[in-house]
């Protein structure tokens, strides 16, 4: 379980100090498929940064399974971030030297996986997002869509604990939207992934099962539906 | 991770940008080259220096009395000297042997005087231990019948215009200390490469020394090439040195280096100044592979954002990109080698020609044809020296990688 307790993110811009995140309370069980949505501004990014341990909190605390997160040193963190969670970027961020097949298994190269394992689950993962066929194609010999699905297998990878994703359709067509989306929706149900996306995409919002709206860093709305 | 992983990223990294790539390996390839090949006619030409020494009059060994070597006067020659050469024919280390009178003296013509450096010598067994034989350009190495001719350098020849069968008088003082004055006639000039030493000796027969000089007894000086010899001292030539020393105690026996210091102080200083050189060539490279590596780093800032926020250590992150301005130099060394190689063997045999500043060169004791040659041990250290270069330039971009924040970098998780 995700939980977030009073926390806060102020950022300093010159001599105004703004508070991205304000004073947030949030509970997101295993399993869900969240959207967090709001304008541009409203904290989303910066909520889903504290929530991944990329950003400290100024204050208040984030708590996955009953650990305070927020607490834990650089060293802990990283280590933290390569076994919990899993990460999907608006623009894909895929190792553009490195094959499909290879920017999979580069996770499992972090953890320590054995050759034969990481062959396995690799070609699993490739085979879950309908990316099989394309495991020896670099980044640049992928469409927009393709490359996304491959970031998601990514994700997968580590067998982490939820997959955090920033804007995940924001450059891709809607077709290529409809298919990650129905991919993350698949591994959601079968295989109970908790996903958390900031969005502005209504094809997002419209398949989530949880929204919760940001507005200057407050919760404004929290639907389920 | 395994550090293949690293390796392979790393590899397949600098060839994201191959022109940018290229410009910097075939910077180091030059920088490499122009080092090697700078290296290679320094130790050239003091190497030829050293053996332009050796060949025209120092040989591997001298053997002079002790008192000689002090004084240089007439009377103080080599005891004894029967038995030596008994040992030295026996000894299979000795190659070959002379026996050489040495006066300081005052040579003098029509023209002027000069101070030079006369040696007896028995042309046929000097013609086995030195090559001034072979540096003759006018007349003849003593095939006169007569016997007082004299071969003198170019140098000497052209300050008191000397010319072939002009007569000389030779002017020193004696064993006795009276002043002696001896006339020869010039047999043959020669040139041997090294303008200091044809300026200052000239070579006469031993026998019309000894047949003018009755008192005179025995010979000053004794000059020795070893079957191993060469510019380079050895275990061989440092046993013969000892061994010699034991016959007599009254026998100054010393190797080349011992003799001509100033060579073998040459010769130990330029390894160190080489590399001194050659340091500060590559560490101008090296702002180069840094400000290379800088711009990697800030075109793939997003990307290494996104390798942090997966999980990537902090180590890893600095190795990869350590490996990755190693690569560049570990490209270049091999094409900075080759062509080093093939350049210094062309050279090695047809020469460089420097014949331009020939003058110099023979100032210097060096002939005007360069044969290059480089020790193996250079190619080698050189690399080693190159990979430490760029592995410590590899540090400053590293370390800046390391301080991308993750989050700025990929603008959101």
């Amino acid at each position: 379980m995700i939980e977030t307790e009073n926390l806060k993110k102020t950022y300093k811009q010159g001599s105004l100090k703004v508070k991205a995140v304000d004073n947030v309370n949030l509970e997101i069980s295993d399993g869900e498929f969240t959207a967090i949505v709001g304008p541009s501004g409203s904290g989303k990014t910066t909520l889903l940064n504290c929530i991944g341990g990329l950003d400290d909190p100024t204050s208040g605390n984030v708590i996955i399974d009953d650990e305070v997160i927020s607490s834990y040193s650089s060293g802990q963190m990283i280590k933290f971030r390569l076994n919990n969670i899993g990460f999907v970027f608006q623009s894909y961020n895929l190792i553009p030297v490195l094959t499909a097949k290879e920017n999979i298994e580069m996770v499992m190269l972090m953890q320590g996986y054995n050759k034969q394992d990481m062959d396995q689950r690799s070609s699993d993962l490739l085979s879950e997002v309908g990316m099989s066929n394309m495991s020896k194609r670099r980044p640049a010999e992928l469409s927009g869509g393709q490359q996304q699905r491959v970031a998601v297998a990514r994700a997968l990878a580590s067998k982490p604990k939820f997959i955090l994703a920033d804007e995940p359709t924001a450059n891709l067509d809607s077709k290529s939207t409809a298919k990650l989306l129905d991919i993350m929706s698949k591994l959601n149900k079968q295989e109970n992934i908790t996903f958390v996306f900031s969005t502005h995409d209504q094809r997002v919002i419209d398949r989530a099962r949880r929204v919760v709206t940001l507005e200057d860093g407050k919760i404004i709305k929290d639907i389920k539906k | 991770m395994n550090l293949i992983t690293l390796i392979k990223i790393g590899w397949r990294n600098i060839w994201r940008n191959k022109k940018r790539s290229l410009v910097v390996i075939l910077s180091i390839v030059l920088g490499l080259y122009g080092g090697l090949i700078i290296s290679s006619l320094m130790i050239t030409l003091n190497s030829q220096r050293m053996d332009t020494a050796i060949n025209t009059y120092l040989a591997d060994i001298q053997i002079h009395d002790k008192e000689f070597s002090k004084e240089y006067s007439l009377s103080d020659t080599i005891s004894n000297i029967q038995y030596l050469e008994e040992k030295l024919k026996q000894d299979n280390r000795v190659k070959a042997y002379s026996k050489r009178v040495v006066i300081n003296g005052m040579l003098s013509n029509s023209t002027g005087s000069y101070g030079v450096n006369v040696l007896g010598i028995n042309p046929e067994t000097e013609m086995k231990v030195t090559n001034v034989y072979t540096k003759i350009i006018k007349g003849d190495y003593f095939e006169s019948e007569r016997s007082n001719t004299m071969v003198v350098g170019k140098k000497l020849a052209e300050k008191l215009n000397l010319k072939l069968r002009s007569k000389v008088v030779i002017a020193f003082q004696n064993v006795n200390g009276d002043i002696t004055s001896l006339l020869f006639r010039i047999e043959g000039i020669f040139k041997s490469g090294n303008g200091m030493f044809d300026d200052y000796n000239v070579f006469v027969k031993n026998s019309s020394i000894f047949s003018n000089i009755p008192d005179l007894k025995s010979y000053h000086e004794i000059p020795i090439l070893t079957v191993d010899g060469g510019v380079t001292t050895n275990s061989l030539n440092e046993s013969l040195k000892l061994d010699l020393q034991k016959i007599n105690n009254t026998l100054d026996v010393k190797s080349w280096d011992e003799i001509a210091v100033e060579l073998a102080y040459a010769n130990q200083m330029l390894g160190s100044f080489l590399y001194i050189f050659m340091l500060i060539v590559l560490s101008g490279l090296s702002f180069g592979i840094i400000n290379t590596m800088l711009m990697a780093i800030l075109e793939r800032k997003k990307e290494i954002g996104m390798l942090m926020s997966i999980g990537m250590t902090k180590i890893y992150i600095f190795l990869m990109i350590c490996f990755e301005t190693v690569f560049l130099s570990l490209v270049a060394i091999p094409f900075s080698l080759l062509i080093t190689y093939i350049t210094i063997d062309y050279y090695s045999v047809s020469g460089i020609d420097l014949s331009v500043v020939g003058s110099g060169l023979e100032n210097f004791g060096v002939g005007t044809i360069l044969y290059l040659k480089l020790p193996i041990e250079y190619y080698f250290n050189l690399s080693l020296l190159v990979i430490l270069i760029s592995s410590i330039s590899s540090i400053f971009p590293a370390i800046r990688a390391l301080k991308i924040n993750p989050v700025e970098a990929t603008k959101s998780i």
